[in-house]
């Protein structure tokens, strides 16, 4: 068997059983680490995809800096104690579950938004680094959306200073 | 080569699970993280439909997701931490309503 194939296999099983352990596991340390696993192997994927770019970025900013903002407020909020799993939700997310399944196989299987074949073509594809194609891609048509999402992280940052800081008891005061 | 189409039933797998995750969960924190399941479900299949259609349009897309999550898990984490302030819980079920 070639090697990328047994990659996807052994790198989907891993990110399928430990996303089943994130929506399971009751300990919520538990559903980090499982998701941190997720990560990982999410981006030994894109690897194997041959996003390179992607996988790098997907362990630096996921794996690295979003799970500790998790771990950080796991630390802070003490462990919530009783069923981490509602039941009664439980029953009810299995209906939605399996439409959202359904919905999600017949787009993908009958192809609906299937329309070019992308802007470069496969020789000048293999050319170019696929890093390369994707910066070229992101600083020229795609500046103003990056632009913008640079704005929204700043937002998102001020947001969360103003949201986590403490109230401050006025001195005095009526 | 494995075809791209497994890529997406991957994909899809991961999404259901996410939805799962957010309906099933209680615990707020729990719900945030079922949602970076589902980005992360939306993130393969960017890159696989670029691989089968030679195009790295997707994979600028996913820069955005990674964006948005990161914003996302700023803002929802310092939320989770004003509610726990105001009301020492993070359990969905007692958190009916806004006012502190």
């Amino acid at each position: 068997m070639e090697l990328s194939v047994v990659a996807f296999w052994v790198l989907s099983a891993i990110a399928v059983l430990s996303a089943i352990g994130v929506v399971f596991f009751k300990n919520i340390v538990y559903s980090v680490l499982s998701l941190i696993s997720t990560l990982i192997a999410i981006s030994g994927l894109f690897f194997n995809l041959g996003a390179e770019l992607i996988g790098a970025l997907q362990i630096l900013i996921y794996a690295v800096a979003i799970v500790v903002f998790y771990v950080l407020v796991i630390s802070t909020v003490p462990q919530y104690k009783g069923e981490a799993v509602d039941p009664k939700y439980a029953l009810l997310s299995a209906p939605f579950g399996f439409i959202l399944f359904l919905e999600l196989a017949y787009v993908s299987v009958y192809g609906l938004w299937a329309s070019n074949t992308g802007i470069f073509s496969p020789d000048i594809f293999n050319q170019i680094s696929n890093a390369k194609a994707v910066a070229t891609l992101l600083f020229t048509k795609y500046l103003f959306p990056f632009e913008v999402a640079s704005l929204i992280l700043l937002v998102a940052m001020i947001g969360a200073i103003l949201l986590g800081r403490k109230e401050i008891v006025e001195e005095g005061g009526a | 080569m494995v075809p791209y189409e497994y890529y997406v039933a991957l994909s899809g797998f991961l999404m259901v699970l996410g939805f799962i995750g957010v309906i099933v969960r209680k615990n707020i924190i729990a719900m945030l993280i079922s949602t970076e399941l589902m980005l992360n479900a939306v993130n393969i299949a960017f890159v696989a439909f670029d691989m089968k259609l030679h195009d790295v349009v997707g994979q600028v897309f996913v820069f955005f997701i990674l964006t948005i999550a990161a914003a996302e898990a700023a803002i929802g984490l310092g939320l989770i931490m004003a509610i726990y302030r105001m009301k020492k819980d993070v359990d969905v079920e007692k958190l009916t309503e806004l006012k502190g």
